[in-house]
């Protein structure tokens, strides 16, 4: 039986381009479902602060939060109130922070590197309910 | 090919070939229409990363973006280093910006479809069937370079353009006309392309004379008509054959044939259909230009040059654009000119023409411009090239860690010796400049003695670069 090509070639075609992307999407937004409690971007004030600005984890519960640093300068990220700390987060790198809250209430988290004018401003809060 | 009694350095014998297609699993391989068809899909799924990373990446930092790291430092380096000067343009052949429009025109990825293309078929003007529009094209691309090897979403932008460009000229215009005149990464690829060691060819002129219709232009069961709008039977030049292999696959009597060869036979070509021609000329000046000006700009230590590129302000911006197209289209060229000239006046010849003196000489710039480029592609991978492991693993900076190589850190090497490494490159390349720059006074004088005279001008040149240049590297 001959072969024929021409579909196999136009498979690969459409495997390569729009299955490859929707499967690159797909599985990062799963994994990071079911792997992270919740997420966060860094970014100078100037350009977008902490995003989401507020977070809400559960309490009780372990938590694992993605850190990522989308910005060009280099970050922190301290949480004060539960004792943790990212020293550095260079810009393109991210970080995982873990830890299992043990009170409920709002608490604030900061950028702890000075990355811009406004660094005072870089925080954003974090909801345990 | 034309034969040339010539020897490069007075011992290198130009007319050597040495065919790889002679060899049958090899012409099996090129003949297959797989070839290249299952290098470029593979080579697509890449770049659907690559843009994928460039987009997601959006403003983050560059260096640790897939795209931008694929792109402008292994791609580049690749390409500087090893495809164009080592298999001509390799790249073209497996390049997938024109898959989609190829498909449009042929209606089919992997058959071939006897008959008229599809699309509107135009023909691209003549009076722009050169190099100008791509001259233009990659000077102006030149102007963002401060943005697009930085910024991930800049990369997406430049990508994006060309491939829709692909498309629509494709749909508009006949064939590959795109990649021919448009292009702005085919330009540099078909100049330097002449001083690749391997060339496509066709084997015996008798073979070609006596057969029509020539298959390797129109096309048959086999494949399709040269993509690129030449006559393979009659080749003689590098710079506008594609290497898409479809002649290799059209002709009946297995007369075309990929061969090795000295580098940079093609310098000495100058024929009625392959002429040299100002559009590569100005070429060449701009790409050593561009090469100077991204030297001092993003590997020289002149911060306030570097915020100019960058756009840092806007009229440091604009004074960056003034003064890189003014250095490029006049005062490299007029400097040049000022030494044809004096070469001229030199070798006492008055019969021939200042423009052909200018004309045939600036084709020594082109190994002189390849080993600039090779110097200045040295000094982007040695430093940078640790960052491509790192992106690998990641490549949209998502925290992935595929191969285990994420958190290697940046790590420059061999950065102590890199300049004594680009000027070693630079100063063999040098040396294939005079070379071929005598080769060249020879074919432009009449005699001898008026082409050492000529030649000393050039020559002076040809220095004065290799000095700038090393001072540069070195140091």
């Amino acid at each position: 039986m001959k072969i024929k090509n021409e579909p196999i070639a136009v498979a690969m075609l459409i495997l390569g381009t729009i299955v490859a992307i929707i499967g690159i999407l797909g599985f990062e937004n799963y994994r990071r479902s079911a792997e992270y409690t919740a997420e966060l971007t860094a970014r100078a004030t100037e350009y977008g602060n902490w995003y989401p600005n507020t977070i809400t984890i559960p309490y009780g519960k372990p938590a694992k939060i993605l850190i990522r640093n989308i910005d060009v300068v280099s970050h922190g990220f301290a949480l004060p109130d539960f004792q943790i700390a990212v020293m550095e987060i260079k810009a393109g790198e991210s970080a995982v922070i873990e830890f299992t809250p043990d009170k409920k209430g709002v608490f604030p988290f900061v950028c702890t590197i000075w990355c811009s004018n406004r660094h005072m401003e870089m925080r954003g809060q974090l909801v345990v309910e | 090919m034309i034969e040339t009694k010539d020897k490069l350095f007075g011992i290198v014998d130009l007319n050597a070939r040495f065919e790889l297609t002679k060899f049958k699993p090899v012409r099996a391989v090129l003949k297959s229409r797989w070839m290249p068809l299952l290098p470029i899909l593979i080579n697509l799924f890449m770049f659907v990363i690559i843009l994928l990373a460039a987009f997601t990446g959006g403003l983050s930092a560059g260096n640790y973006n897939f795209g931008i790291m694929i792109v402008w430092i292994l791609w580049w380096v690749l390409l500087m280093m090893m495809l164009v000067p080592g298999f001509s343009r390799a790249w073209c052949m497996v390049c997938p910006f024109p898959i989609f429009s190829d498909w449009a025109q042929r209606t089919r990825l992997f058959d071939v479809k006897p008959g008229k293309l599809g699309g509107l078929g135009l023909k691209w003007p003549k009076k722009l069937s050169n190099m100008w529009v791509m001259n233009i094209a990659f000077l102006v691309t030149t102007f963002f370079s401060g943005f697009m090897t930085v910024l991930p979403i800049a990369t997406f932008i430049l990508l994006g353009i060309i491939i829709i460009g692909a498309f629509v000229i494709g749909l508009i215009f006949e064939k590959r006309t795109f990649c021919l005149y448009l292009c702005p990464v085919s330009g540099f690829q078909g100049l330097y392309s002449q001083f690749a060691t391997v060339e496509v060819r066709r084997k015996d002129w008798e073979i070609c004379k006596n057969h029509n219709p020539k298959t390797c232009y129109v096309g048959n069961e086999k494949g399709y008509g040269c993509p690129w709008n030449r006559t393979p039977f009659d080749f003689q030049k590098n710079t506008y054959c594609g290497m898409c292999l479809e002649c290799l696959k059209t002709c009946p009597y297995d007369n075309m044939a990929i061969n090795l060869r000295p580098p940079g036979v093609d310098l000495l070509v100058d024929t009625k259909r392959e002429p040299r021609g100002l559009d590569e000329a100005w070429k060449a000046f701009i790409m050593l230009g561009i090469a100077i000006v991204f030297y001092l700009a993003f590997q020289g230590p002149w911060g306030f040059f570097k915020d100019m590129v960058r756009g840092v302000t806007l009229p440091g911006y604009l004074g960056y654009i003034a003064f890189h197209t003014v250095f490029n289209l006049l005062i490299i060229p007029g400097v040049f000119f000022v030494f044809a000239y004096l070469s001229k006046r030199l070798s006492g010849n008055t019969e021939v023409p200042l423009k052909s003196v200018f004309t045939n000489f600036a084709y020594t710039l082109i190994p002189m411009g390849l080993g600039v480029w090779m110097g200045f592609s040295v000094g982007i991978l040695l430093p940078n090239g640790s960052y491509i492991l790192r992106v690998l693993s990641d490549p949209f900076a998502w925290g992935w860690n595929l191969f285990g190589t994420a958190q290697i850190p940046w790590t420059p090497v061999l950065t102590g010796i890199m300049g004594y490494i680009q000027g070693a490159i630079l100063i063999v390349f040098f040396a294939f400049a005079v070379g071929y720059g005598w080769l060249l006074a020879k074919q432009i004088y009449a005699d001898v003695k008026q082409a050492k005279r000529g030649f000393i001008p050039i020559l002076t040149f040809l220095t004065l670069i290799t000095l700038v240049f090393l001072w540069l590297f070195v140091g």
